[in-house]
């Protein structure tokens, strides 16, 4: 078991680099344990990259994760999974000729407790009452809110105890962008511990505990929202640092 | 026209054959993106390896030659994703193509070394049995030929839609990144695709013998243009493409054959394949829903 005083996910130093380009530069920030922490930042601040070398998609090239007390930075995506992280990725990549059940059943893979499996399935079609509608449709043919929600459906197929979540606004009308910062919400009430990145910044901050600011490969600030500097912060998530 | 049709339905019942090695490109395509050109050569050595059955005891069953067909495909397959594909850089993908050229004539130089190149008998199973309908027949051994292959095609798709590697090998296939994501293993799905189509290519080789009677070296080259013609006809990655497009092939080459001559056959099959590239470049059944 984890002390209580240790947070749920810890990077540090983490440098990740695309050939002789490092996209993170030595990043240090932490996850507590049932909170939700936002990752804000500009295009290219290197958001996408954090997710997936912690997912384990992409391989540090130095520096530590540590989730729950484990190493896992440089695992294999597996691994990770079968640690408890699950990430809703960028632009939800769901299975598009699978049905939403195929894709739900994909989410719980390393699973082998069939009926808990089924028992779930039947909490994610409770909370994602659309996703049963459609649950024999292919993803593909699902809107894009849709397609969001199958995605972090899927995610919380495996049980996870940390998820990750890239972008889930990207692209989508504003009531169905509203309609998934309450299931963001309604997770966090259940006691999920997320850790999102969002270029919306006016929404995340509204829901997150804690959230970090990254501009060029690190962390340039970090805080609570609602302090003072919240507008010099939503100003540079997009626009960037006036040095850039 | 009974010449017609008589010619179709023996062609369309030994397309099943190249239905069975269309599938096999189509899937590790679908699966890896990748064209795997050793696989004809590796299912007609599956095929050589089920007669080493005969000549351990002599006088056994062609059922048994064609199990041991199977099974050999399957090791085979696996050992072309070793040698071919999984210590090769995904990054370098003529790599991994130009060691299964390199691997399908090495198959091709073992089987003449072995066989001194000349042609072996290879047993059938119900070759004397004749259904006939007025002027019309069904040759027996072609009809199992036929039923055997739909029977493969039929266990693939219930692996494919009914099991949880068959879940993995979807998955992988139609988006690599939130497979992994999953907790899908998208090595090991890698692997298993190439062991899969290993046993049906080693049943589709055993086959092609039984209904030609004899098996000889010189048939790898040919089916493996027959395979591909058949994947890009059917559409690239779609099963039920390869099955229909292989069974068209069979039935116009046959029909070709009937009216043209076999020196001239191959050429028809070509200009279809033209006709195709020309008209319908996705194929039969392009497959839908992209990889990304």
């Amino acid at each position: 078991m984890t002390r209580k005083d240790h947070p749920l996910l810890e990077v540090s130093e983490l440098v990740t680099a695309y050939g002789k380009i490092e996209a993170l530069k030595g990043v240090n920030l932490s996850v507590e344990q049932g909170s939700i922490t936002c990752l804000l930042g500009p295009n290219g601040a290197g958001k996408t990259t954090l997710m997936m070398t912690t997912a384990g998609i992409l391989k540090p090239r130095g520096g530590s994760i540590r989730f729950a007390g484990t190493e896992i930075a440089g695992r294999a995506p597996h691994a990770i999974v079968a640690q408890g992280v699950a990430l809703v990725p960028e632009n939800r990549l769901v299975f598009p000729a699978m049905t939403v059940i195929d894709n739900l059943q994909a989410g719980a893979y390393q699973r082998r407790d069939r009926v808990e499996t089924g028992a779930d399935l039947e909490r994610m079609f409770a909370r994602f009452p659309r996703l049963k509608e459609r649950s024999a449709q292919l993803a593909g043919t699902l809107s894009g809110g849709e397609q969001q929600m199958l995605a972090v459906a899927r995610a919380l197929m495996s049980r996870p105890k940390l998820l990750l979540m890239d972008e889930p606004s990207l692209g989508l009308a504003p009531l169905v962008v509203e309609e998934i910062f309450r299931i963001i919400a309604d997770l966090h009430m259940d006691g999920a511990t997320i850790f999102l990145v969002e270029q919306n910044a006016h929404m995340a901050l509204k829901v997150a505990q804690h959230f970090y600011l990254m501009e060029q490969g690190k962390v340039t600030f970090s805080g609570t929202p609602g302090a003072m500097a919240e507008d010099e912060v939503i100003r540079r998530a997009y626009l960037g640092s006036a040095k850039a | 026209m009974l010449d017609f049709l008589q010619s179709a339905s023996d062609g369309i019942l030994f397309g099943a054959t190249y239905a069975l090695i269309g599938i096999g490109f189509t899937l590790v395509f679908g699966v890896m993106h990748k064209l795997n050109l050793a696989y004809a050569a590796a299912s007609v050595g599956g095929a050589y390896c089920g007669l080493l059955i005969v000549k351990v005891a002599a006088g056994a069953p062609a059922f048994a030659v064609f199990f041991g067909a199977f099974l050999a495909g399957g090791v085979l397959g696996y050992l072309v994703y070793l040698t071919c594909f999984h210590f090769i850089p995904v990054s370098n993908p003529l790599a991994a193509l130009m060691a299964t050229v390199g691997m399908l004539l090495l198959i091709d130089e073992i089987i003449v070394h072995e066989t001194d190149g000349v042609p072996l008998n290879y047993p059938a199973m119900f070759d004397d049995v004749m259904l006939r309908v007025g002027e019309f027949t069904l040759r027996g051994d072609l009809l199992m030929v036929f039923v055997v292959s739909m029977v493969c095609m039929a266990g693939l798709l219930a692996l494919l839609y009914k099991t949880r590697l068959g879940l993995a090998t979807r998955a992988v296939s139609q988006q690599a990144v939130a497979a992994q994501l999953c907790g899908i293993r998208v090595g090991r799905v890698n692997a298993m695709t190439f062991v899969v189509t290993g046993l049906l290519g080693g049943i589709a080789g055993a086959m092609i013998g039984a209904s030609v009677g004899t098996l000889s070296p010189l048939l790898t080259t040919p089916l493996t243009i027959k395979g591909l013609i058949v994947t890009v006809i059917g559409g690239l990655g779609s099963i039920p493409g390869a099955i229909i497009a292989g069974l068209l092939v069979g039935g116009f080459e046959s029909v070709l054959q009937q009216f043209r001559g076999v020196t001239e056959r191959d050429l028809y099959v070509m200009l279809l394949l033209f006709v195709f590239l020309v008209f319908r470049p996705g194929g039969l059944f392009a497959p839908k829903g992209g990889r990304d």
